[in-house]
């Protein structure tokens, strides 16, 4: 039985980020907070510090881990070095890919990175047909020759993917067994991703090799270091497993921390009684959203860095615009902002080094950061350098520095926005059926105003929304995903030949979490169908449910889903089911999220004190707030700034914000006072 | 350029690519056949009441200087109402090649017509001689249905005879229906988008900011042709044959800068041929934007501000301004890639550190037809193949993509072998294509289809005759080979042919590599 089912256990969230490891631990009933200079070298000593007095002594220990081993691998492209077996006559599909550049309008060949170079690349004579029959099997002795090769050419790990393996695995798992028996790390694409498209599954069979061995020798590291205490890795889709099944599937890893946020953000708003959220994460360089309508959307359609992913992954859209986003104005006299970012060296010009503005400097020339209580007062800035960069900007530009300031803040959220349409309206949701749940260091600065922009009504500030993260991985469950390729017309199905299906794909979950210590009756299964008209080559995914007819199971909800999306449905036409799904959660207790009892009257010690705040066109005196002296039911009218160690919230003038039960601001327009 | 706010510039900016951007993601998601859908074969774009463009969503560069020749045709065919939805495909009343079938439709303000947005999208059939309808024709009737500027929809109804009068002239009715279907969202979206930002900022300010964004792009054109010196460049290049006769074409062309203008004048080249590879000013506009926006480094707008400085001679009745009715599929998939290359050619001679060496030059189209006996039913298949990248002072070419005028995806061929009775053999990159140099050449892609049933197919390229040149030095990228397998004889196909094939034919195509850069060390 999993530990973290015993009431004494201490359970640790843990997240790496790049310069702060974060802990939320839980112990003897009590829940408390930890952060630790990350070491990026090795990111197992910074977590060995931040639990190493929790694993000598005391209960048991259980650890849900947030890592950007995985990330920061495809990103820096610091992965092993990987061989790959294929159809023969088809070993450079990596190579082409889809055939199309990166830029429409440049003459210059950009940049690519080859995962596999064709040394590595080897083909074998066999071939299964897009129905799944086999028309040439494997020869083994021709495939004990190319592994001969491949461990000549000093592969650390091996990714194998034949044309049609989705359909029928037979010519997989035959090279799996030869590999096995040589020893050999494998990645067998009928395995991790059973689904048509050779181009997506062979990439991400192969990515998924190229991580391997990195997440091998990681993972052993950790092992040795947290001896006794029981470890699962966050996957990107929102659930946890076991170490050594992150060792064959490291590529599940690669959103580990923000899919920790997302839950985070699920959990917290479902609390606050708001389950319908658009979580935005706006860092230094980079900002982060995605939408939890009650449940955290997926994607299979993700790229991290050079590498398309096709498994599902939570929907979280990036852009380049953060607090570090540089403000200039280009050869046609517009003012950018961004993507490039004065990261945190030499950071805005605030932090004393550079003398370019970013946003960052934009908001504290408006008044809207407090200077004395950056990252809790623990670092010095310099409000007159921000001045000094805004006003030769100002200069450039024949405005105000206010202007400017105000013009560069309008920019920024203008490109933040564009992310959050990208994640709603263009996912077929509408952005004012939703709150904005803010967190990060920057983003409270800007939430307000981008929410109003979009119509949406509310906005939610959690407390402690830096550890937001690791509270999400702690409060987790194990999530396997299942998949199976059918690719027929729903003609062509019985709903009875659609449950044996998916009663296969149960079994298998159910083996799987027995194996990881969770008995049957904790699984929670859901059912899905990827579904599209025939002919069309996108899918929409569709909940299936136990029902008599198929209109009822899945067609249905199939018509309405895509008239939602795409504004029309066709109700006669053919449905092609292209793929069955199962979702398997295994539902464990969760920490208790106690309500506090709040009192109308502001501790006076709250307001730090008064100052100029800057919107639109005028100033007004705003209030500079504590956020660690408010208690719920608190209620504070903007203009002001609430501010805590890690983020600052501006509350512009006509807004309000009310402390709930567990210490989230909810802000919404200002009624009559 | 007027006075105008830096601030609410960028703001504009913004607003007009992200609504472009938005009806790109509808069409790409809801249209049903795979060449718009996975290939993503479309574009759209905002438009003044003028019909120029303000912002283009990136997609395909060949449909970018067409279009606002299509809302100008729109303009002079018929009056706008609200709700009305106009399409067209002939190539001498805004369009470019029929399979390219263009919808616009007006965005009113009050009772006036203040702004349209349109799309393009390449249907795999319009009618015609062959599946695919990318015919060997000798005029344009033979071609497919020609659909002049007329309304879809009436005032936000549709007008089904129209629509049925379309799909009963095409292979595939379901998809054409479904793809019409798609291209409408898109421009709903736009539409309301539109109107959302003219609610949202006021009608004066989206109208100024529609100017200034062309003239933002302008500007940047016009610094970017100042730094090319002033001179007269000339360069001509041919196409192998028009695929009814053997004779080559050629195209020649005489760039003058001067200042921060250009004049673009192809008074040499070859008149408009029998067969269809004539392209129409349209086509040339566009290759020719393409080329000075690409010189371009920064990211600006696609718009009509890049038509200002540049003067294009093209004279009527000739290869590239040809007249009705030339046949002319080819003029926008072939074509206009060998106008690039003539031009970057020219351009070579003025700034020879900025301009690589030729891509392969062609689509590689390919379109086959037929009847499936176990799907019980008819098909009908375009692709196009990628080849070689030109080298360029910097790099080597990319190997296996599209280049210049086209960027489309590949189908998956796990797709096509689930929905088409054929089976790809071979799918890989074309060793040694790419020209030798300094900077190589990319290599070509070698492609090899085995049919199981009777089928016929057209292939239409380029570049199996005359080489894509190097540059600097370098040497020129192989040519590409076309090679049909028929019951164990192996035979060369030409450029552009019809063939029928039988059961277990096989056809190679192996498409060329990109020219090399610069002289190869020892």
């Amino acid at each position: 039985m999993e530990r973290r089912h015993r009431p004494s256990t201490t359970r640790i969230g843990i997240d790496t980020g790049g310069t702060f490891t974060d802990f939320v631990i839980w112990k003897h009933g009590r829940l408390f907070n930890r952060k630790v200079l990350s070491t990026p070298q090795d990111p197992s000593l910074a977590i060995f510090e931040g639990v190493g007095e929790f694993l000598q002594t005391g209960p048991p220990v259980f650890i849900i881990h947030g890592t950007t081993v995985a990330t920061n691998a495809l990103l820096q492209r610091k992965g092993g070095r990987v061989a790959l077996i294929t159809t023969a006559g088809f070993e450079d599909i990596l190579a082409i890919g889809r055939q199309t550049r990166r830029e429409l309008y440049s003459l210059q060949p950009e940049e690519r990175f080859e995962l596999i170079p064709s040394g590595r690349r080897f083909g074998i004579r066999e071939r299964t047909l897009a129905s799944g029959q086999v028309e040439r099997r494997v020869s083994r002795s021709e495939l004990r020759k190319v592994i001969a090769r491949i461990r000549k050419s000093g592969a650390e790990a091996v990714a194998v993917c034949l044309l049609h393996s989705y359909a029928n695995p037979k010519n997989e798992d035959v090279v799996a067994e030869e590999l096995a028996r040589a020893g050999l790390l494998a990645s067998i694409s009928s395995r991790l991703l059973p689904e048509h498209r050779e181009f997506e599954r062979m990439s991400t069979t192969a990515t998924n090799a190229y991580l391997m061995p990195v997440m091998d020798r990681y993972l052993r590291e950790l092992d040795r270091r947290l001896g006794q205490a029981e470890l699962r890795i966050m996957q990107s889709n929102e659930g946890y497993i076991s170490p050594a099944r992150a060792r064959l599937e490291p590529i599940k890893t690669s959103l580990s921390g923000p899919a920790g946020g997302a839950v985070g953000a699920r959990v917290l708003a479902r609390a606050a009684g708001i389950p319908n959220i658009i979580s935005f994460d706006m860092g230094g360089t980079s900002t982060d959203v995605s939408l939890i309508e009650g449940r955290i959307r997926r994607t299979h359609e993700a790229r991290i860095g050079d590498f398309p992913i096709r498994l599902p992954i939570i929907d979280i859209h990036s852009v380049g615009a953060g607090g570090g986003s540089i403000a200039y104005t280009d050869r046609g006299g517009s003012l950018r902002v961004g993507p490039q970012s004065a990261g945190a060296d030499p950071g805005p010009a605030c932090y004393g080094k550079g003398d370019l503005p970013t946003v960052t400097d934009a908001n504290l020339c408006l008044g809207r950061m407090d200077p004395e209580f950056f990252l809790g007062g623990r670092m010095r800035i310099h409000p007159d350098r921000s001045r000094a960069a805004v006003g030769r900007l100002a200069r450039r530009i024949g405005k105000s520095a206010r202007e400017t300031a105000l013009g560069i803040v309008a920019i920024a959220n203008a490109n933040m926005e564009k992310a959050i349409r990208v994640i709603s309206i263009e996912r077929g949701f509408d952005p004012r059926a939703f709150a904005l749940f803010s967190f990060g260091g920057a983003g409270g600065m800007h939430a307000v105003e981008m929410a109003a922009h979009l119509g949406m009504p509310t906005i939610i500030v959690p407390r402690n929304a830096g550890v937001l993260s690791a509270f999400g991985l702690l409060m987790s469950d194990s999530v396997k995903d299942y998949t199976k390729s059918l690719m027929k017309p729903d003609s062509q199905v019985t709903l009875t030949g659609l449950d044996a299906e998916f009663r296969s794909l149960e079994e298998a979950s159910f083996r799987d979490m027995k194996e990881d210590g969770f008995a049957a009756k904790d699984v929670v299964l859901e059912r899905s169908l990827d579904c599209r008209y025939l002919g069309q080559s996108y899918e929409i995914d569709v909940p299936y449910r136990k029902a008599r007819t198929a209109a009822r199971a899945f067609l249905t909800s199939f018509h309405s889903r895509h008239q939602k999306l795409y504004s029309y449905h066709h109700d006669l036409r053919p449905v092609e089911i292209v793929n069955l799904r199962v979702k398997a959660i295994a539902v464990t207790p969760k920490i208790p999220l106690v309500k506090e009892p709040g009192q109308k009257t502001l501790d006076p010690k709250a307001l730090i004190r008064k100052q100029p705040i800057f919107y639109g066109k005028a100033a007004a005196e705003g209030m500079v707030i504590d956020r660690s002296r408010l208690t719920p039911d608190n209620a504070i009218r903007g203009p002001a700034l609430v501010i805590d160690p890690e983020s600052t919230t501006f509350l512009p003038p006509g807004y309000a914000a009310r402390v709930d039960g567990y210490s989230n601001l909810i802000i919404r327009k200002a009624g009559p006072r | 350029m007027k006075k105008f706010d830096p601030i609410e510039l960028e703001l504009f900016k913004n607003v007009f690519i992200a609504i472009s951007e938005e009806m790109g993601a509808v069409l790409g998601r809801t249209a049903l056949s795979p060449n718009i859908k996975e290939r993503k074969d479309y574009s759209c774009s905002l438009f003044n009441d003028k019909g120029e463009t303000l912002a283009q969503g990136s997609h395909i560069p060949v449909h970018l200087g067409a279009m606002p020749l299509s809302v100008q045709a729109a303009l002079q065919a018929v009056t706008f109402e609200k709700g009305d939805l106009v399409i067209l495909n002939d190539p001498y009343r805004g369009g470019t090649h029929l399979p390219d079938i263009t919808c616009i439709s007006p965005v009113f303000l009050g009772r006036k017509l203040s702004f349209f947005v349109a799309n393009r999208a390449h249907h795999s059939d319009v009618g015609g001689m062959t599946p695919g309808s990318m015919p060997l024709a000798t005029e344009l009737f033979q071609e497919g249905l020609i659909i002049p500027p007329l309304k879809l929809y009436s005032r936000g109804r549709m007008n089904k005879d129209v629509f049925d009068l379309i799909l009963s002239n095409v292979r595939t009715p379901d998809e054409r229906r479904g793809d019409l279907l798609a291209q409408f969202a898109a421009n709903e979206i736009g539409r309301a988008r539109l109107e959302e930002a003219l609610t949202r900022f006021g009608a004066g300010k989206v109208r100024l900011y529609s100017g200034l964004v062309q003239d933002y792009t302008e500007k940047f054109l016009r610094e970017t042709i100042r730094t090319i010196p002033d001179g007269v460049y000339a360069f001509e290049d041919f196409l192998d044959n028009d695929g009814i006769s053997a004779r080559s074409i050629k195209i020649a062309v005489r760039v003058t800068i001067r200042g921060d203008e250009a004049v673009v004048d192809f008074s040499s080249s070859s008149s408009q041929t029998e067969g269809g590879v004539n392209a129409n000013f349209a086509i040339t506009c566009s290759a020719v934007l393409y080329v000075f926006r690409s010189l371009v480094e920064e990211d600006i707008p696609f718009n009509t501000g890049l038509m200002r400085p540049v003067e294009i001679v093209a004279p009527k009745g000739s290869i590239v301004n040809a007249e009705f009715p030339a046949a002319c599929a080819g003029g926008n998939v072939e074509t206009s890639q060998r106008i690039v290359d003539v031009l970057l050619g020219a351009l070579a001679k003025a700034i020879p550190d900025r301009i690589p060496a030729a891509s392969q030059g062609t689509m590689n189209n390919i379109a086959f037809g037929g009847y499936d006996p176990w799907r019980k039913r008819h098909f009908a298949y375009y692709e196009t193949i990628g080849g070689g990248m030109g080298a360029g002072s910097r790099a080597a070419g990319l190997d296996s993509v599209h280049t210049h005028m086209t960027n489309s995806l590949n189908t998956p061929l796990e797709a096509l072998e689930n929905y088409l009775p054929i089976r790809i053999r071979r799918y890989g990159l074309r060793k040694g294509s790419g020209g030798k140099g300094l900077h190589r050449g990319g290599e070509g892609i070698i492609r090899e289809y085995e049919f199981r049933v009777p089928a016929a197919l057209t292939i239409m390229s380029e570049r199996r005759r005359f080489a894509p040149y190097g540059a600097c030095g370098g040497g020129p990228g192989a040519k590409g080979k076309n090679t049909l397998i028929s019951r164990g004889r192996t035979k060369a196909l030409g450029s552009k042919v019809n063939v029928k094939l039988r059961p277990g034919d096989v056809l190679r195509i192996e498409t060329p590599g990109g020219g090399g850069y610069g002289r190869p060390k020892r």
